[in-house]
């Protein structure tokens, strides 16, 4: 695990991965689990006294089927929250955290170059955003039965899975590149919150304020659900555009990195 | 090839606060040279640069005949360097990060790595974050030393060890020096660098003042001197020796500066009877002090 950055930068996060996953699988689970509670014609009822802007806001037009449920709470909230602040956590601390703490100069003193320390980290945010959105969907798989979502179909969960993960890929992407380009953290943080919260109002809303469709358009919540791969399977043309606009974010990131000076 | 640093001009602005005024430095092929500053005078900036680890607002710099960015992996690779501030994750024991940073390096034999722990009295299973100050140090001393490159960039490389770790320091810096290593490192600390080192360059406000091989240096500079005598001594008793200034007698104690040769003080001296003797080392700022006040002058006009 010593023999490059990109493994040395997993075996480092190991401890913190492990906790990334469990606490998204535990909240993966838990939601999913209630899904028994909210799937009763009580329910329906309440829901269907709530405001449709509020419904709309939160996305649960079709929370009471397993899919609709599974996309609007457990998927559709809660886990995006956790795979976002962890990408985050994971893109930040990967040039502008070490670059703060004053741990980057070592490393880049070394023989590796900025790019192929920034591609190696990047790697190991990918490989770990792969990692913990495949316990959540194994585990979701494994309580399907209890929960009552089997409908939804192993390919379907697994899907939504790989959705997710694709959704952390790229706020971690904008993430590393933000902080390749700036060295500070709190412009990465800064960032990230304003795009995932514009982001998934934009999504949910856009649509029904007159003048704002397009918000809903370039929304990487968008290209996350807006195909429902709950219900449709894996959507390649929505993972290509999140993961390419994650490449370019890199690219732009690694193009300042090279150029600037690195911070004491 | 024969320089193995050399800028030109070099100079750095962090916005409009200076790091570098136009710096124009030259380490020759198997010296040690000593970089020595006050605080702030600009030694970190131009290590940072022959590191390319920022780069310059104006003037050139080479490393090994290269200027830092073109030179790239290739060139680091022949280059050790120990950082000014040693930082690095505490999770982790320190045979751990030096194995990784040996595998940066293309791999370094596990041998290496122990004999130069074990020199150090350095634990390598400890995880770091348990280790004081001068146990880090020794870590950054290792991780410079292990893969034996031609040129070492040393920033403050002693700093938190004590005097007999710093001794160790000063034997593995001999010893590359005799294998024709050449080392570059810089230092606030004159005594320290006058062990080791073959020339001086210092460094004030961003430029190079002076370059002084470090025999003169050490003959110029001032050594304050206490004698306790058995008895009273009479001031007029040392009137005029050479090299011997402020001279202050009280009752049975002599305080005088020396600037050169201790033999005409000391032959003086042993005429009465000599309780103690102390010679106190020069410091920079003292050196600073005598070498310069000419251009104080000057620099005022």
């Amino acid at each position: 695990m010593l023999r490059s950055v990109f493994t040395k930068t997993l075996w480092d996060q190991r401890r913190s991965l492990l906790a990334w996953a469990v606490g998204l699988t535990g909240i993966g689970v838990l939601y999913a689990s209630f899904y028994p509670m909210v799937n009763t014609p009580e329910m329906r009822a309440a829901l269907e006294s709530y405001p449709q802007a509020m419904i709309d806001a939160m996305g649960f037009d079709d929370v009471t089927s397993p899919a609709g449920y599974l996309g609007a709470t457990t998927l559709g909230m809660l886990c995006p929250a956790i795979i976002i602040i962890m990408a985050a956590a994971v893109g930040g601390s990967a040039i502008a955290g070490e670059e703060e703490n004053g741990r980057l100069d070592l490393t880049l003193a070394h023989p590796v170059s900025r790019w192929s320390v920034l591609l190696q980290r990047c790697a190991a945010m990918v490989v770990s955003m792969l990692g913990v959105t495949a316990a959540l969907g194994l585990a979701l798989l494994a309580i399907s039965g209890p929960a009552q979502i089997d409908s939804i179909g192993p390919a379907n969960l697994v899907a939504g899975a790989l959705h997710l993960a694709l959704l952390g890929i790229f706020f971690g992407s904008l993430a590393l590149g933000l902080g390749a380009a700036t060295g500070r953290r709190s412009i990465v943080y800064l960032a990230v919150a304003v795009v995932a919260i514009v982001g998934y109002f934009g999504n949910n809303l856009g649509p029904t304020i007159e003048g704002l469709h397009w918000l809903r358009d370039i929304s990487p919540f968008h290209f996350y659900q807006g195909g429902e791969p709950l219900r449709n399977g894996i959507q390649p043309a929505d993972l290509a555009v999140l993961a390419g606009t994650g490449v370019l974010l890199v690219i732009a990131g690694g193009l300042a990195f090279d150029r600037r000076d690195v911070a004491v | 090839m024969t320089e193995m640093i050399r800028t030109v001009g070099l100079t750095k602005y962090y916005g409009r606060r200076r790091g570098l005024a136009g710096l124009d430095l030259e380490v020759r092929q198997g010296e040690t040279y000593g970089f020595l500053g006050p605080n702030g005078a600009g030694k970190t900036t131009t290590i940072r640069i022959l590191m390319d680890l920022i780069r310059p607002t104006g003037g050139q710099a080479t490393v090994l005949g290269e200027a830092p960015r073109a030179g790239g992996t290739a060139l680091r690779r022949r280059v050790g360097y120990l950082p000014g501030d040693f930082v690095v994750s505490g999770g982790q024991p320190a045979g751990e990060l030096l194995t990784y940073l040996g595998h940066l390096r293309g791999g370094v034999e596990a041998g290496r790595i122990r004999a130069l722990a074990e020199r150090f009295d350095l634990d390598l299973k400890v995880r770091i974050g348990s280790l004081s100050k001068g146990n880090r140090q020794k870590i950054a001393v290792v991780q410079a030393f292990m893969h034996e490159p031609e040129l070492f960039v040393l920033d403050e490389p002693t700093i938190g060890l004590d005097p007999i770790m710093q001794q160790r320091f000063l034997e593995l810096a001999a010893e590359a020096h005799k294998a024709g290593q050449t080392i570059f490192m810089s230092s606030h600390v004159l005594s320290e660098v006058q062990q080791c080192a073959d020339r001086v360059g210092i460094l004030r406000d961003g430029k190079l003042v002076a370059v002084e091989a470090v025999e003169d240096l050490r003959r110029r500079a001032v050594r304050r001197v206490e004698v306790r005598f058995d008895a009273p001594v009479r001031k007029d008793a040392f009137g005029k020796l050479p090299d011997v200034g402020d001279i202050e007698v009280e009752g049975n104690v002599l305080r005088c500066r020396l600037t050169g040769r201790a033999d005409p003080l000391v032959k003086a001296l042993a005429r009465f009877g000599v309780a103690t003797l102390t010679v106190e080392e020069p410091d920079l700022e003292e050196v600073f002090f005598v070498y310069y006040r000419g251009e104080e002058g000057t620099d005022a006009a």
